[in-house]
């Protein structure tokens, strides 16, 4: 099975232009950009495939940590260290607002589907939700059940999940109006979404990958065998939920087999600290960014 | 005419003219001008050219005839205007310049067109010359001179020179003279004069006019040549040079030889050598680019290095290549010397001065003295003389067993004689034989009582001594020379801290004292190596630095085969128990150690069979951070167990987020906004207060909230368990929509107020609010008037009161008096110990050079891991809280007794009951509550100005200064909990029964939160936050 399955291991390009280093790195929906962002304050964007640097954003004060690009590529969100979540359009790359409210650095942030609502987590414990519709700049909703940084939130049609350090990954359904808190008992650092919405997989700081089934909060496997200890660093499944893959903090990438939780393949992608990795939605093709302030795009 | 006939037609174009034509008009014009044409007022008439041709200027601007038919101005013609009859007047002399013939505005024009230097920058004096001109003609024309005339301008001088001239003048320069060196200048006239008069002389004779010609040619040449010379000179006279330019590394005005003049000398010389010798090169080939007739330049002397020499000028200066050549010698000198000096120094000598030679060789001669060599089996300790000799001793027979004496204290003393005199030699015994000569209890050594023993220890210890130091003066050859300070060259030298000995004397056994003390004095001096070894290689105690000291002695103890203090220092204060465990402890560590030293894998095993030491010895000590072997996997194991744990609670999403989310709110109409439907004294008095009181509460509430929370993240089920059935069973009664009509905003107040995450302040906002809805629905319209009044003291505190008796006699009898009951109480904080124990061990160290974004929240991550130690801790705390608690509380509950003596204790009692049943009904509890707040409300309304309220007042004033965005978390938060405890009551009787197991566990917890001080408590909070960061 693993035979067959190809992963992508050879880099296919590398995108510089970042000065310092690249806190995270995102395919955008359909896979064929690539939004990056980093310690330099700026946002960039990227022709993955080609290997282009399109444009760089910048309004930021501080580094920025996380980025997400609405589905329809129009608008992007952006956070990090000064507290504010940016609306940003894509073509004019003009800060449409700023959203301020977080008490401290905003970890993650994402559109929701319908890309009304940005939905932030930060350093002081919050969740919070910003309307991007009206002209308010206050966020609509603050979730501050958590009881420490949260560090990763993920979007479906009707919840908000969301990891934080205090071990828990919640999950707040808007449908039912009920909050979900799945404690793994270790720090999560990042939490990721499988592509059929079933499971949940949360990077933990003891170096651990836990797979959760979202409907028995049963834990369903455990990925090791990288270095997860003190950085924020992602992870996610692969386009067809064969794969988990994840960076090391010493500069690999590991394939974990979904199911038996083998290392299927790790390989040294960049001379420091994995901070993100990101897959395309479609291909075999993964983009991953590094502490070593370079972005490469892996294909099979 | 045919003139008349033409004027009948009509012309196109222009008429070619016919030769009559033009003649006819001829005619014409000349008729017109002799005036035989028929006349025409003047303003008609037209003027027409010889030829008959109309004249007409200025055709497109109005037209008009100039002058006489052209001519001048009148028919008389023009007369010159200065012309005067010289027959009535006599003409005055008149000159006529330009200036005469033109008007006013045209002279204007001229003076500006004119050039002229300003009278500042004149250098030359043109401009004053030519002002001085115009006056002198102002004058003159006012009174006229008798010469008549222009004046010649050689009379008229300027009045004025530039300032530059002035200067130059001052200077010797003349007008009309070059600007160069006078002497060269001086030579050259004296030379073309005498040259002039030569010429003269020789040409007297012979073509006057030729040598007219030929001197005139001279002149012409020399004047050629003066420009020349001047130009030359000009160019020779600026030449911009620095002075002195900085060859040296010094800095700038530092003068290396201030003090030294002759060296300075020395240096020009050497480098202006260098540098002419370099520039002669590149002057030659500039020589012969300017194609000079002299080939050689004198450098120096007032000629400019580029000036083209003159012929007539070389022979003035035809010793210049002499003089190059002496130059070049001279220049050759230094440059030896300073290879002399360069030698000199390459001898790693200093500048010889001037005058002064380097010795070829010198008589002093550096005496070095090498250091003694030292034997090369010499060991730096110090040793007594009369040391044993190994193998001569041990040679001789065994002395025969010996029975040891019946006497235990006998038996130790010779035991540690025994070990003593090993150590320190014959000497010593010889000389304590001596000293206790009388001593009885020293009468083993000469013979006495136990001589055989002691003989036979003797014998036994100088074996075991004998091996040890041959494996330590083996192990010795081995260079272990590391950096020593004080502690390593003590361990290794067998140092002890005399102060330790002497606490360890103080302790040990009285009988053996006096040998016991000289024991440990003789420790100072020598001790085997294998002893400076142990400490090094084991540390298991690592983290307790008081246990592994006790620990070293005890390998010491061992390993020594000395006296062996059951008891040493230190642990007196340990019980008996502990110190047999702790003794277990050493003993296996210990062995495991002699074990792990053969074996390769030294590292791992000992640790490892500590490991399960400590886990026997049931986490007495706190666990270092050691390699995770066993523990952390058994650990693992019940962690898996436990992670992940799932929770459920009730969230209340915004209604816009679910609108934009595109989905239906899911507590739609169930809650409604606040809309303000209430009576005038309520929305003044009641909705201020509330407000105040919300404040309070939010801004106790943060922190707690916090705590709480973190609490129930690592509590295994505690939270929320006591909160939620009070809120619940408060909330059960309650008919909501009636509340909604009538209070829905204070029902929504109070509906945030409670989430079960949330404080209790809100909840007993809600009773409150609760019990007052009751009086509204029983129509006690004054009593309920008198309540809200009374509202303004926060009525939470007898129920807190109530709550906090309740929970800490409930945590006294689980904890202390009911011993049996513990076991459910314990349990879960057991298994979390051992949890939290574990997820310490994993130590997260943040990286101290963190490139990228490594988590700001290692602390966080400190924390969040050991939380399972916060909780600890916090249970700690907590527990003392309760206590002290419960000391308030009852202080506080007898206050409140004192005014209601009857039902606060009934209350207690009811709760009490109520908690024990694990609420097997709810109805029964729902009615207790019930009972309880009115009951409350009676007592509050009978005291409505309680000193408690008071006190809570305060406590509230001060809150109020905190933010508002506190309040407004806190409200939302609130919100949640009330549809929380809804639903709680409606459909969550499992899981209260679920958590009835372990709600003893929570409920001290939870009591000390809901203590009146919030203060301390948030204090206290903050405390044990910042222990984890």
């Amino acid at each position: 099975m693993t035979s067959e399955v190809v992963i992508p291991k050879q880099e296919a390009n590398v995108l510089r232009g970042h000065e310092g280093a690249v806190l995270a790195a995102r395919f955008n929906s359909d896979g064929n950009y690539a939004l990056s962002c980093g310690k330099d304050r700026t946002i960039r964007l990227w022709n993955p495939h080609r290997g282009i640097h399109i444009k760089t954003y910048k309004a930021h004060g501080r580094e920025v940590r996380d980025v997400h690009v609405t589905s329809d590529n129009s608008k992007l969100c952006s956070c990090g260290g000064d507290r504010q979540v940016y609306y940003w359009d894509v073509s004019t790359g003009r800060v449409i607002r700023k959203f301020r409210g977080h008490d401290s650095e905003v970890n993650a942030v994402k559109f929701n589907d319908y890309s009304a609502v940005v939905v932030s987590a930060g350093y002081d414990r919050s969740v919070r939700a910003w309307d991007c519709r009206s002209h308010s700049t206050e966020p609509i909703q603050i979730i501050d059940t958590f009881t420490d940084s949260v560090m990763s939130v993920c979007l479906t049609k009707n919840e908000i999940l969301a990891g934080s350090v205090d071990g828990t990954v919640r999950t707040f359904d808007i449908r039912l109006g009920r909050e979900i808190s799945d404690d793994f008992g270790h720090p999560v650092n990042c939490i990721s979404l499988s592509n059929d919405g079933n499971c949940v997989l949360a990077s933990c700081l003891d170096s651990t990958l836990r797979l959760l089934d979202r409907t028995t909060g049963e834990l369903l496997q455990e990925y090791k065998g990288h270095t997860c200890k003190s950085f924020k660093m992602d992870c996610c499944l692969t386009n067809d939920d064969a794969h988990v893959t994840g960076g090391s903090e010493d500069g690999f990438i590991f394939f974990w087999d979904l199911v038996d939780a083998s290392v299927v393949s790790s390989f040294r992608a960049h001379s420091s600290v994995v901070t993100s990795v990101s897959y395309h939605p479609k291909d075999n093709c993964m983009i991953t960014s590094s502490v070593d302030s370079t972005i490469r795009v892996w294909k099979a | 005419m045919e003139s008349d006939e033409e004027e009948d037609f009509v012309f196109y174009g222009t008429p070619i003219e016919r030769e009559e034509d033009l003649t006819s008009r001829k005619k014409k014009s000349v008729a017109e001008a002799s005036g035989q044409l028929r006349t025409v007022v003047p303003w008609q008439q037209e003027v027409r050219d010889e030829e008959g041709r109309r004249r007409f200027h200025g055709a497109f601007t109005g037209g008009f005839s100039a002058g006489y038919y052209n001519s001048v101005g009148s028919k008389e013609g023009w007369t010159p205007q200065t012309f005067t009859s010289s027959r009535k007047k006599r003409a005055d002399t008149k000159e006529q310049s330009i200036l005469n013939f033109l008007d006013d505005d045209e002279k204007a024009e001229m003076d500006g067109r004119s050039l002229a230097t300003s009278s500042l920058f004149d250098t030359f004096g043109f401009t004053a010359a030519e002002v001085a001109r115009k006056q002198v003609e102002k004058e003159q024309q006012k009174r006229p001179s008798i010469i008549p005339g222009p004046v010649p301008d050689e009379i008229v001088l300027p009045a004025a020179n530039s300032i530059g001239v002035k200067l130059l003048l001052k200077m010797g320069w003349r007008h009309g003279r070059s600007i160069k060196d006078s002497r060269t200048n001086l030579l050259y006239d004296a030379r073309r004069e005498a040259r002039k008069a030569f010429l003269a002389l020789s040409s007297d004779d012979a073509k006057p006019p030729d040598t007219q010609f030929e001197s005139n040619k001279i002149d012409c040449e020399d004047l050629s040549e003066q420009a020349d010379m001047d130009i030359k000179s000009a160019f020779r006279s600026t030449p911009v040079y620095v002075l002195n330019p900085k060859h040296d590394m010094h800095g700038l005005g530092y003068d290396p030889f201030k003090h030294a003049p002759e060296f300075r000398e020395r240096k020009r010389l050497r480098i202006s050598g260098n540098q002419e010798l370099g520039s002669r090169g590149a002057f030659s080939t500039k020589g012969d680019l300017f194609a000079s007739k002299s080939g050689k330049m004198a450098p120096g002397f007032g000629i400019g290095a580029l000036e083209e020499l003159d012929a007539e000028d070389e022979d003035v200066y035809a010793s210049g290549y002499d003089f190059e050549e002496t130059y070049v010698q001279d220049i050759e000198e230094p440059s030896t010397i300073n290879k002399d000096i360069k030698l000199i120094k390459s001898k790693g000598e200093q500048g010889v001065l001037p005058g002064f030679k380097v010795a070829s060789s010198s008589d002093l001669q550096l005496d070095r003295f090498n250091p003694p060599v030292i034997p090369h089996d010499f060991k730096p300790q110090h040793k007594f003389p009369a040391a044993f000799e190994p193998g001569k001793k041990l040679a001789g027979p065994p002395p025969p067993e010996v029975v040891p004496p019946e006497d235990r204290n006998l038996k130790l003393l010779i035991d540690g004689f025994a070990a003593l005199v090993t150590r320190c030699g014959k000497l010593f015994e010889d000389l304590s034989r001596e000293k206790n000569k009388t001593n009885p209890l020293f009468s083993f050594l000469s013979g006495g009582n136990g001589h055989d023993y002691y003989a036979r220890r003797l014998w036994e210890e100088k074996q075991k001594h004998s091996d040890q130091t041959k494996q330590s003066s083996e192990k010795r050859l081995v260079p272990n020379v590391q950096k020593m300070t004080a502690e390593s060259r003590g361990s290794i030298l067998g140092e002890k801290p005399l102060e330790k000995s002497y606490k360890n004397s103080n302790s040990s056994v009285s009988s053996a004292d006096a040998v016991q003390l000289q024991f440990h004095l003789s420790d100072t001096f020598t001790k085997p190596a294998s002893l400076s070894d142990t400490p090094e290689v084991i540390k298991p105690f690592k983290a307790d630095p008081a246990k592994q000291e006790r620990f070293e002695q005890f390998l010491k103890e061992k390993y020594q085969g000395g006296l062996r203090s059951t008891d040493s220092g230190g642990n007196s204060k340990m019980s008996e128990s502990a110190r047999a465990r702790e003794r277990l402890d050493f003993e296996a560590a210990a062995e495991a150690f002699a074990k792990g030293t053969d074996s390769a894998s030294t590292a791992l095993y000992p640790s490892q069979q500590y490991k399960e030491i400590t886990v026997s010895s049931n986490l007495q000590f706190t666990p270092g951070g050691l390699e995770e072997t066993n523990v952390s996997k058994t650990v693992e194991q019940t962690m898996s167990k436990m992670y992940p744990k799932r929770e459920e609670y009730q969230w209340r999403p915004a209604p816009i987020l679910c609108k934009r989310f595109d989905i239906a709110d899911p507590y739609m109409g169930k809650l409604p906004p606040p809309p303000r439907a209430r009576g005038r004294i309520d929305s003044l008095i009641f909705a201020s207060d509330f407000v105040k009181a919300t404040k309070t509460a939010d801004n106790g509430i943060d922190p707690l909230l916090v705590s709480q929370s973190e609490t129930q993240v690592t509590g295994v089920e505690e939270p929320n368990s006591e909160t939620e059935i009070d809120a619940s069973d408060t909330n059960v009664e309650r008919p909501v929509d009636l509340y909604k009509a009538i209070f829905s905003d204070d029902s929504d107040d109070e509906g945030e107020g409670s989430t079960f995450k949330q404080m209790q302040d809100p909840e007993k906002n809600s009773e409150v609010v609760n019990t007052t809805l009751n009086r509204l629905i029983a129509g006690d319209f004054l009593e309920s008037l008198g309540k809200e009044l009374g509202l303004e003291v926060p009525p939470e505190t007898p129920i807190m009161k109530d709550k906090v008796n309740i929970v800490s006699q409930e945590a006294l009898t689980t904890n202390v008096s009911k011993p049996g009951n513990n076991i459910s109480a314990v349990g879960p904080l057991k298994v979390k110990e051992v949890v939290h124990g574990s997820s310490s061990i994993p130590e997260f160290t943040p990286k101290g050079a963190s490139n990228g974004l490594e988590l700001d929240h290692s602390k966080r991550k400190n924390e969040a891991t050991d939380i399972g130690h916060f909780d600890r801790k916090y249970d700690k705390a907590d527990v003392q809280k309760v206590n002290t608690e419960v000391k308030n509380s009852k202080r506080k509950s007898k206050r409140y007794r004192s005014r209601s003596s009857s039902f606060s204790s009934e209350d207690e009692g009811s709760t009490r009951h109520s908690r024990r049943d694990k609420r097997r009904s709810s109805s029964p509890s729902s009615e207790e509550e019930r009972n309880r707040s009115s009951r409350h409300h009676q007592s509050k309304d009978s005291f409505s100005d309680t000193d408690s309220s008071d006190d809570q007042r305060s406590r509230g004033s001060s809150r109020l200064k905190a933010e508002k965005k506190d309040s407004s978390r806190g409200k939302s938060g609130r919100r949640k909990h009330s549809k929380h405890h809804k639903s709680q009551n409606k459909g969550s009787p499992s899981r209260s029964s679920r958590r009835g197991s372990d709600r003893y566990g929570s409920e001290d917890r939870k009591s000390s939160r809901k203590s009146g001080d919030r203060k301390r408590d948030s204090v206290s909070y903050k405390d044990s936050r910042r222990k984890y960061y």
